[in-house]
């Protein structure tokens, strides 16, 4: 019985919660969940170490919508991430990482 | 079947998403605008993903066929990741502080004492368009989608400054929003204006985007509205206006969202500028929406061209449209006027003579003559994208 009881509480409370989720702005409470799916690199030397660091403050997407660029280009980019940002990487994951972006999302050269 | 620059994992990711559409069979066309993938996310319609975390969608071009974006359909753009998913309004509070006579803490309630007051208006990312640049510039590949025109509704910021009493010597205003870095190393998104600009009379904190509350991924439950300038300074969730008594000098002022300080804003492509200024207001742009590349025109069957047109604050003059490549213009007709701040649609009556490839132009100039170039203006990250566009539409 008393099981019952604290059930339907705890049902009760939940179908507020979910009343108050959608209901907008009258309601104090305004949430959303954001959908995140893998984002599937092309394969190739380099692959794991970018699938570590580059997914730590932007999805793999970032990567995958930029332009076929130079090396130049991808050398810049990712010195951006560890000067600008403070990327974690040290230098020899950098370069794996650069010629894995070069081959794989670049110019080839 | 299998488009550009998709692999099949791609497909099947999508088609999971997709499943109701997908068990008919055929590739559903809602899936992808010009190849681009489409999720739906809370609060949105169908919208082209650009990158998932942070979360940037992209409107596609048809939904511009409409004086007024849906909210659902307006484009989205978030800087850092850990973006707000959850915001309770007994305890959200609008700070504003700093270089002021008082500190406030205003709830909702509150910002709704203030007067109403409300306009349509152009909001646009920076880097509209950045994808069509050349050479390439690194950052969000957009399209012509990462714009709108919506109808806000809030507090003029002025009131609200003026209620804590702005100290004499002030320079500029900060705005900070719920968003927060992924790692401290990762500058917090604040943006600032001067504060002569802060000061101005349209300048809203809004709570309505087309008489609703805005989805939480365009702002809930406030955003500032800077009409005429470029989005970046529209910052969303907002929860810190501070006053200061110097010049502000947070990173996405000072060192992001630049644009070279040249009369163009621009500089020989590929090169490096000597001087930047932070971007501010909106170049002045028209799109052609209707036909769109795909349309299936016919001989000596009348159209009507119809696009849209809009500038930094100040109201379009004209709007000149070619169907020969540009060889001979023609004045277009301008439609309803919502104010210097909202797009406005043109349309133009063709009836094209023989099949054939046929390249429409479209052209708008602004009411102190500002316009659209015929060739990119380029700058290294990619902002003020106002090229001509061409259309390349066949009659059969
Ligand atoms: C420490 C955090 C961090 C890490 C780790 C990181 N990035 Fe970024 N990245 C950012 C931020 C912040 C932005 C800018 C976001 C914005 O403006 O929307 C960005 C933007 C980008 C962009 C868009 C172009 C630009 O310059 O804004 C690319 C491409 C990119 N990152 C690639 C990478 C790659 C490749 C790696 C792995 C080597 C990486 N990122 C790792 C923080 C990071």
């Amino acid at each position: 019985m008393r099981r019952t009881i604290i059930f339907s509480m705890i049902l009760a409370s939940l179908i507020l919660a979910a009343a108050f989720a959608v209901a907008g702005p009258q309601a104090p409470v305004h949430s959303i969940s954001l959908p995140e799916t893998r984002v599937e690199l092309a394969p190739g030397d380099g692959k794991v170490k970018v699938e570590t660091f580059c997914n730590i403050c932007h999805s793999l997407d970032y990567i995958t919508m930029q332009p076929k660029f130079s090396r130049a280009q991808w050398t810049g980019t990712v010195n951006k991430m560890v000067k600008v940002f403070g990327a974690p990487i040290n230098e020899e994951d950098s370069k794996m990482i650069i010629d894995y972006l070069v081959a794989q999302y670049g110019a080839g050269n | 079947m299998m488009r550009r620059g998709f692999s099949r994992r791609d497909f099947l990711k999508t088609a999971g998403a997709f499943t109701a559409m997908t068990a008919i069979g055929e590739f559903p066309a809602e899936v992808f605008a010009d190849e681009r993938k489409m999720v739906r996310f809370p609060e949105k319609t169908d919208l082209i993903v650009l990158t998932q975390r942070p979360v940037q969608l992209e409107t596609p071009l048809h939904y511009f066929k409409e004086l007024i974006t849906p909210n659902k359909a307006l484009f989205v753009r978030w800087h850092i990741s850990q973006l707000p998913t959850s915001v309770d309004l007994n305890l959200w509070r609008l700070r504003v502080g700093g270089n002021t006579e008082k500190e406030l803490a205003l709830s909702m309630d509150d910002l709704k004492q203030f007067e109403k007051v409300s306009y349509t208006a152009v909001i646009q990312c920076s880097g509209n368009g950045r994808s069509f640049f050349e050479p390439w510039v690194a950052g969000g590949q957009w399209k012509n989608g990462a714009m709108g025109n919506v109808t806000f509704a809030g507090a003029r910021l002025r009131d609200i400054l003026n209620k804590a009493g702005i100290k004499a010597g002030s320079v500029d205003v900060s705005f900070d929003g719920l968003d927060r870095a992924p790692l401290p190393s990762v500058p917090d998104f604040v943006k600032s204006l001067p504060v002569d600009k802060a000061l101005e009379d349209d300048i809203l904190v809004a709570y309505e985007m087309n008489g609703e509350y805005m989805p939480l991924l365009n702002g809930f439950p406030a955003r500032l509205v800077v009409p005429g300038w470029y989005a970046t300074y529209w910052v969303k969730g907002l929860t810190d206006i501070t006053v200061l008594p110097k010049q502000f000098e947070g990173f996405w002022v000072k060192t992001a969202y630049r644009i070279p300080d040249t009369a163009c804003g621009c500089i020989p492509p590929g090169s490096a500028p000597k001087k930047t200024i932070p971007i501010n207001r909106m170049t002045t742009r028209s799109l052609i929406i209707d036909p769109s590349v795909q349309a299936q025109l016919k001989a000596k069957k009348p159209v009507e061209i119809m696009g849209i047109a809009f500038s930094g604050g100040y109201s379009i003059r004209e709007v000149i449209v070619s169907v020969d490549k540009g060889k001979t213009w023609k004045e277009a007709r301008l439609g309803q006027d919502k104010g210097r701040y909202s797009w406005i649609q043109w349309f133009f009556p063709w009836k094209p003579d023989t099949p054939g490839k046929y390249t429409l132009m479209a052209r708008a100039t602004n009411s102190i003559g500002e316009s659209q170039p015929f060739e990119s203006l380029w700058n290294p990250a990619g902002y003020l994208w106002n090229k001509i566009e061409k259309v390349e539409v066949m009659v059969t």
